[in-house]
């Protein structure tokens, strides 16, 4: 609880350096908060084109409105750790030469992502209701839910950033581990498909396995099916973020004495 | 309230390890200025990060006791890409103010760096003097309690290098605590109250900075290490200090009239003259002779040297006398303290004798500060002062006698 008190003593250090890191990304960059979009975007096509015209019979309609919904938080999730495999050897600076909270650096990267992500959510909104006037979707009032979910997911998210923020520093090898993995996370994540179309009930136990898959489908259940979320996915998600959080908080803390010197 | 930092049996675990410190141990004390000098990979940044809690010693243990700041590296925390103006409200808020704080401090921020209107441009445009100056500005108006510097001050051209010293002069003036590692020994001599000479993390000596400086020299130029000091507490303030490697030697420092009679009280504007008898053991081709005047509470009243004022040493041969003219010594009522000293060009002493010789200052007036100039109160109008008397012509003080049978008498120790 320590921790969490020294944060919120830290919490204009933390906006202001969020600030820094969007302004200096997009500073001198023409399209600006768009290239975070890119990357999303371009799955987003590649998946609509091979899933609607290469394999139609898999699909949910409109297919592109349920992949987005699972890909924004899918990106979130897979850049802000990734990145913050980096944050501290990135900023070795900062910790040898100023008296700095180090767990800041992690949670900058996370709330960086979170304002991406944030930001990409009216995109989507705009295209369910280009969808709505069509009368291929509807919106329904569950996406009220969505800032519960950014919110359980963006606990998850730090915990698991500070953890291997910190332990990247003495196991260099965790970042490519980390980048492989992501790869592989996307597919053992349902975004592109559903979890329920599986016939093998074993593989749809292990995809329950991953930490993911609560999220990504609960943000698929508020915001395509316009459903709640099944309350097995809400329990799985508070637990999850719990967990992710105090183990974060209690690896970083063991890790963090040794950080200035192993940089 | 009391600011301490204390550190004590700082000793890392053998095998794997090298050990940057080991038995350091100090107090500095509110309002302080210790510096620590000492060859590269000595232990001094090591020291400085652990004070500062950026490092972690592996054993002992250090207490803070008030708001710290660390000037470890200028600028440390600034983003290439954003302009000066944010990376000043980042960095301010990285050193502890907070938003509205650098609101209200951020023209003079502006001001001290004399970056102009570059402030809007990201700080990738910057020469490497203005990052330096920009977060020396930000770090000293922070307003610390405690202000940990490394090496700094030896950034920037010779007029930022002016500014900066003036400013840790006014923190210190104001109670900073301040403990710094530097190179720049004349900088420890003018600014430190103490100092530590670190050798391979060990402490080789400790207390008055002009004498840590000179055994420092010593060794560096390859000389006999002085006698170790006795530690600061046992000293008598009044008694003499004396240092150096006694090639020159100033055997008799005494202070008089024109005339050559010894004086241990006189009145203000009084002429004096410094009376040094040289005595030289080893000839010489590089001397300076030096005077100091400080006032009882420490603070230095004047000082000069041979050097600083353009006389080029030619040859010390043999014993000679050394005669410092003061026409008018306008100083304040008090008792003051004289240093002489015998160095060379690069400061390594020959005979330092710190209080060479006190003095008395009497007046019937009372007025402040130390430095009284040649003055008269004149008035036009309709002000209008009743007969005064003549307070304002001194009178050396009645005490002078009395004064002189008490002076401790200086004892030799070198």
């Amino acid at each position: 609880m320590n921790e969490l008190a020294t944060l919120y003593r830290y919490r204009q250090l933390l906006a202001a350096l969020t600030a820094r890191d969007l302004k200096a990304r997009y500073r001198g960059s023409i399209l600006g908060f768009f290239w975070s979009l890119a990357n999303p975007l371009l799955l987003l096509g590649v998946y609509t084109l091979v899933f609607t015209r290469f394999f139609p019979q898999q699909v949910v309609k409109p297919y592109p409105l349920f992949l987005f919904a699972g890909i924004l938080p899918w990106t979130f999730f897979s850049a802000a750790v990734l990145e913050s495999t980096n944050s501290i050897a990135g900023n070795a600076g900062l910790i040898k030469k100023v008296m700095f909270p180090a767990e800041a650096l992690p949670l900058v990267v996370v709330l960086s992502h979170l304002v991406h992500f944030a930001l990409a959510l009216p995109i989507l909104l705009v295209a369910m209701g280009i969808y709505a006037a069509m009368g291929q979707a509807t919106i329904s009032p569950t996406i009220a839910l969505t800032p519960f979910l950014m919110l359980l997911q963006t606990m998850f998210v730090a915990g698991v950033a500070m953890t291997v923020a910190s332990a990247s520093v003495l196991f260099r090898d965790l970042r490519d581990l980390v980048t492989n993995l992501m790869q592989l996370g996307f597919f053992i994540t349902p975004i592109i498909y559903l979890i329920d179309r599986i016939d093998s009930r074993l593989l749809r136990a292990l995809l329950r396995l991953n930490p993911m898959t609560p999220f990504v489908v609960s943000y698929q259940d508020v915001l395509f099916f316009g459903r709640l979320p099944a309350m097995s996915d809400a329990l799985l998600m508070v637990a999850y973020a719990l967990v992710s959080m105090i183990g974060g908080i209690f690896i970083f803390g063991r890790l963090r004495d040794t950080l200035a010197e192993a940089i | 309230m009391k600011s301490a930092l204390l550190k004590r049996d700082l000793k890392l675990t053998p095998e794997a390890s090298v050990s940057a410190l080991k038995d350091v141990s100090f107090v500095a004390d509110r309002g302080e200025a210790f510096g620590i000098v000492g060859r590269n990979g000595s232990g001094k940044s090591t020291l400085l990060k652990i004070i500062s809690g950026i490092l972690k010693p592996t054993s002992g243990i250090v207490r803070v006791n008030g708001r710290i700041a660390a000037l470890i590296e200028l600028g440390a925390g600034f983003h290439p890409e954003i302009t000066g103006r944010e990376n000043i409200y980042i960095n301010g808020i990285m050193l502890g103010l907070s938003r509205r704080e650098i609101d209200s401090r951020f023209d003079a921020i502006v001001e001290f760096s004399g970056i102009g209107d570059f402030i809007d441009q990201p700080v990738k445009t910057y020469s490497s003097g203005m990052y330096v100056r920009l977060g020396f500005a930000v770090a000293v108006h922070v307003d610390p309690e405690i202000l940990l510097i490394d090496e700094v001050l030896a950034v920037g051209d010779e007029e930022f290098s002016q500014k900066c010293i003036a400013k840790i002069q006014e923190l210190k003036y104001r109670g900073v605590t301040l403990v710094f590692v530097t190179h720049q020994l004349d900088q420890v001599r003018m600014l430190c109250d103490r100092a530590m000479w670190l050798d391979h993390g060990e402490v080789t000596s400790i207390g008055d900075p002009a004498r840590v400086v000179d055994d420092y020299l010593q060794d560096v130029s390859g000389a006999m290490p002085a006698p170790p000091s006795p530690p600061a507490a046992e000293r008598d303030p009044n008694e003499e200090e004396r240092w150096g490697s006694g090639e020159v030697v100033l055997k008799r420092v005494v202070l008089t009239d024109p005339k050559g009679h010894e004086l241990v009280a006189l009145g203000a504007g009084t002429a004096v003259v410094v009376e040094m008898d040289v005595d030289v053991r080893v000839p010489q081709d590089d001397f300076v002779f030096g005077i100091g005047i400080y006032h009882a509470d420490g603070s230095c009243v004047y000082g000069t040297n041979t050097d600083l004022e353009g006389l080029l040493p030619g040859r010390l041969d043999g014993p000679g006398r050394v005669r410092f003219m003061m026409p008018s010594l306008d100083l304040v009522a008090g008792t003051y303290r004289i240093d002489a000293a015998v160095h060379t060009r690069n400061g390594r002493a020959f005979d330092y004798r710190r209080g060479a010789l006190r003095f008395v200052v009497g007046s019937r007036v009372h007025d402040i500060g130390v430095y009284r100039p040649k003055h008269e109160w004149r008035f036009d109008g309709k002000i209008a002062f009743r007969e005064i008397d003549n307070l304002k012509r001194n009178v050396p003080a009645p005490m002078a006698e009395y004064l002189r049978e008490n002076e401790p008498k200086p004892k030799k120790k070198s």
